[in-house]
């Protein structure tokens, strides 16, 4: 599987050398080198925010760098932009596709490039033609004259690689390729990666999925806060190894120890169902509890439906589009309005920070107490000292990293806008906290104050529901994890019997195209991919 | 005319935490006070550059000062409203055409319908908030932005105008001027002390209350907190639509305040007047620092916007320079500011 060893022994096909580059007195990279070789998966980690988008957007064009070069084939380069990369063939498979998903297949794939007869008109049975040579080529067979929305992810995500070998790509750079795909789907694209591999293509891949990586890759790069870390064949790298590369530290110093206590139950879910609506999963006989001092855990692939769970709970979907029995405190609810959640004592730190949670124009204070301005109105006028008293305390006692209360929220770092959002639901004083994806593209030492955070607010009497993506931020916190899969709840999993293998199982469970589920050639461990090691000590 | 709007606070921090670079600083400092900056300039041009008679610059002069005021006063107040509208991301095209409907109806209710001054204002009023009202439960209701909306409006609002008014113009005079109306109307077109005009005593009134409750009610931060982000507002427990429908409100009775001093200063209900004013309006919200996109800005600049486009056309007046060449100037001045605007968002 590693082809490390019988790798001929080439030059580097990519190399970029000592790249720097600064965001507005921001350090994005530091000194960055990285080489590539032909015939070789050339894997790209680091935890958010680690610089791992920013190489890969220098590359590409889309940034240019500060410092350092760029070599291909032995010859100096400097993409100016996503066009220019390409026609230097160096192709990126991004996490959000660039594709039209109401043309045809075949128009997507020669979006841009579209193919013309001698009259100037665009020659759609030619561009068929070709396109159905090309996906062949892969082994895709799909309808060419369908709209793309038809397709499922893993089929579009091939057929943006098809159209990267169609244009002759030297360098092909896939960025958290398998997020929303189940595991037939992952072996499928696997396979095509490593028939990539043999072609001579150099392929950079980045993924948080440990297992994938030691499946697929043969070298290992590894960023941290904008600097290199270090370069490794795969098979010289243990999961514990490059974890504490990624990370800097042990992972078990990042989550708390386990020492909660729960009381009584706060949230009941039976039979909750919600009807799908555009880009939203549709929910089925959702049920679920959570008792004060509990964190419960939301997991799945991408669009299982957490985030719809914890919407259904918040009063965010039409309320004729719900059914089902919700109570908070032993007595049925009906949230017709996130506003009627928030008089019930709920709060929900959205998945999208800056487009849901935020209004990034706005000032940290105003954001803050948004939520909770009731409190601080008396015979209707607001009391802006209490306000400032108040919002202030709690921006400091959740160590806000900002000038002051008057800053926009828009120029903190991802970390402390987290934190931002989270004093604006402490603000209301919560009893239910739902939380989706709290850590995202947030840097390793907010993370940790996060997880203390959410860990604090379950002693303290809060019931907590947790969505995440990250199956270790799962593992380490919950007390139950429900995995959710097509809209249903697949399984729970007890804190105690649950590893990251456990919940892919059922996360894939219900999934269409299992029939030729090809059962991954000893790649997947048996043992949990990263241990849950503060749970284990109870 | 220095309200403490909250926005100022904000957009002054929107430079880096620490340690910009000082010209970045200075340029901060420069699009915090746009409107006011923007007037001072005009002041002290048109101070520079007036014709001097009898050893009085005429600019300067108070009683041209005062004119200034009085002239600017339906557009000021218009623009209070407008800049609630723009806030929350919204537009309200239909101001002038409000206005021609409001003023038109003041001037039947005091002449023709022998109303009295209270009644007829507040019946004004009310028909302001109703048409507003209207604005805002399509736009939000049906989902329909709100640019067609109040395009639509435009052509409603002045046509109801005509059809119940009868096209022609409602003349309003006193009853000691041979009219019918009571002298108790005309104090809109009064001047306090023989001085300060009583239209721009109400819009600096009305900038004062509505700027004050920006600053200190709940319904002020959810104004611009629904303009910044309303999916973060709705998601905070802001009642949205109806916010967006008490501000659509809001600048329908602000319009039918400005048509009513309107009315009985050109003693005179028109279905065709209030041409453009929605231009005007815009534009001095606009020079006034309010981001088109909502969510930044406030009251006080917008008036200091009006104010502003005012005190250009008295100078450009007194200097015999021609109407055509003033409405050049204003539009370059409209791009000067959004390009303000922008220069400012890329930090």
């Amino acid at each position: 599987m590693r082809a490390a060893n019988d790798t001929p022994a080439t030059v580097a096909l990519l190399r970029m050398r000592g790249i720097c580059k600064r965001f507005a007195g921001v350090t994005a990279l530091d000194n960055v080198d990285i080489s590539v070789h032909a015939h070789e998966v050339h894997a790209l980690m680091g935890e958010n925010g680690a610089g791992k988008s920013t190489l890969m957007k220098i590359l590409s064009g889309v940034y240019r760098h500060d410092n350092g070069s760029i070599e291909l084939a032995g010859r100096t380069v400097s993409p100016s932009d996503p066009r220019a990369a390409q026609a230097l063939g160096i192709a990126i498979i991004h996490q959000e596709l660039n594709q039209v998903p109401e043309l045809s297949v075949a128009e997507n794939f020669f979006l841009g490039r579209e193919l013309k007869n001698r009259f100037g008109i665009i020659d759609s049975a030619r561009m068929r033609e070709e396109s159905k040579r090309w996906l062949a080529e892969l082994g895709i067979r799909v309808d060419l004259a369908k709209p793309l929305r038809n397709l499922r992810i893993a089929e579009r995500q091939l057929l943006e690689i098809a159209k990267a070998i169609s244009l002759d790509a030297k360098v092909l750079v896939m960025d958290e390729p398998t997020t929303a795909l189940n595991t037939a789907e992952v072996q499928r694209l696997f396979e095509v990666v490593k028939r990539l591999r043999e072609q001579g293509m150099a392929v950079i891949y980045i993924s948080h999925r440990m297992d994938e990586i030691f499946r697929i890759s043969d070298r290992i790069t590894v960023l941290r806060d904008g600097k290199l870390v270090g370069s490794m064949p795969a098979h010289e790298l243990t999961r514990h190894a490059l974890i504490k590369m990624m990370v800097g530290r042990e992972l078990r110093e990042l989550f708390p120890a386990r020492t909660r206590q729960s009381g009584a139950e706060v949230v009941a879910v039976r039979g909750l169902s919600v009807r799908g609506s555009i880009g939203r999963q549709a929910l089925n006989d959702i049920a679920l509890t959570v008792h004060a001092g509990e964190i419960v855990g939301l997991a799945g692939l991408l669009g299982a439906g957490r985030t719809e769970v914890l919407e259904a709970l918040f009063g965010v979907p039409a309320p004729e589009r719900v059914s089902g029995d919700i109570r908070i405190n032993g007595t049925a609810v009906r949230l017709r309005s996130p506003r009627d959640a928030i008089g019930l004592g709920i709060g929900f730190v959205t998945e999208d920070r800056k487009q849901q949670s935020l209004v990034l124009v706005r000032s940290v204070g105003e954001n803050a107490s948004l939520a909770a301005l009731g409190r601080f109105v008396r015979g209707g006028v607001l009391q802006l000292r209490r306000e400032a008293k108040e919002v202030g305390a709690q921006v400091r006692a959740l160590r806000v990293k900002t000038p002051s209360l008057h800053t926009a929220a828009a120029s903190l770092s991802g970390g402390n806008q987290q934190k931002v959002v989270l004093a604006k639901w402490l603000l209301t004083q919560p009893k239910v906290v739902l939380l989706d994806e709290p850590t995202q593209g947030i840097d390793v030492g907010a993370k940790a104050e996060i997880y203390e955070l959410i860990d604090r607010l379950a002693k303290s009497g809060t019931a907590v529901v947790l969505a995440s993506s990250e199956m270790p931020e799962l593992l380490a916190l919950c007390d139950r994890i429900h995995v959710l899969c097509e809209g249903r709840i697949a399984g729970t999993l007890d804190y105690t019997e649950a590893t990251q293998e456990r919940i892919l199982d059922l996360a894939t469970r219900y999934s269409a195209h299992v029939e030729n589920h090809i059962p991954p050639p000893g790649g997947l461990s048996t043992k949990p991919a990263i241990e849950p090691a503060s749970k284990v000590s109870t | 005319m220095s309200i403490p709007t909250p926005h100022l606070a904000a957009t002054a921090a929107l430079a880096m935490p620490g340690g910009a670079p000082a010209h970045r600083r200075l340029l901060d400092q420069v699009l915090r006070f746009q409107g006011y900056l923007g007037l001072l300039i005009v002041f002290l041009l048109g101070s520079a550059f007036a014709p001097v008679r009898d050893n009085t610059n005429l600019f300067l002069d108070l009683p041209n000062q005062m004119n200034i005021l009085r002239y600017v006063a339906e557009t000021g107040i218009i623009a209070i409203g407008m800049t609630l509208v723009i806030l929350i991301g919204e537009i309200d095209l239909a101001v002038g055409a409000v206005l021609a409907f409001s003023a038109t109806f003041t001037a039947w209710l005091l002449t023709n319908g022998q109303f009295s001054t209270g009644t007829a204002f507040v019946t004004v009023l009310f028909s302001g908030v109703a048409l507003g009202f209207v604005n805002g439960i399509v736009t939000t209701g049906l989902r329909i932005p709100s640019f067609v909306v109040t395009l639509a409006m435009m052509s409603f609002a002045r046509g109801l105008a005509r059809l119940i008014f009868g096209g022609v113009s409602i003349p309003l005079l006193p009853i000691s001027e041979g009219g019918g109306a009571p002298e108790s109307a005309f104090f809109f077109s009064q001047r306090l002390g023989g001085v300060l005009p009583v239209p721009a005593l109400v819009m600096f009134a009305m900038a004062i209350i509505v700027g004050g409750a920006m600053r200190y009610t709940a319904f002020g931060r959810h104004v611009y907190a629904i303009g910044g982000n309303s999916v973060a507002a709705r998601l905070s427990g802001v009642r949205v639509d109806l916010v967006r429908v008490t501000v659509f409100a809001l600048c329908g009775a602000l319009t039918a305040f400005a048509s009513f001093i309107h009315a009985v200063q050109l003693n005179q209900g028109a279905p065709n007047d209030g041409y453009a004013y929605e231009l005007n309006a815009i534009a001095a919200v606009v020079i006034g620092g309010t981001a088109l996109q909502g969510g930044i800005g406030g009251i006080a600049g917008s008036v200091a916007g009006a104010w502003m486009l005012g005190m250009i056309d008295n100078a450009l007046n007194l200097n015999n320079v021609e109407a055509d060449v003033q409405l050049l100037i204003k539009g370059a001045l409209i791009v000067g500011a959004v390009a303000l605007q922008r220069l400012q968002r890329r930090t």
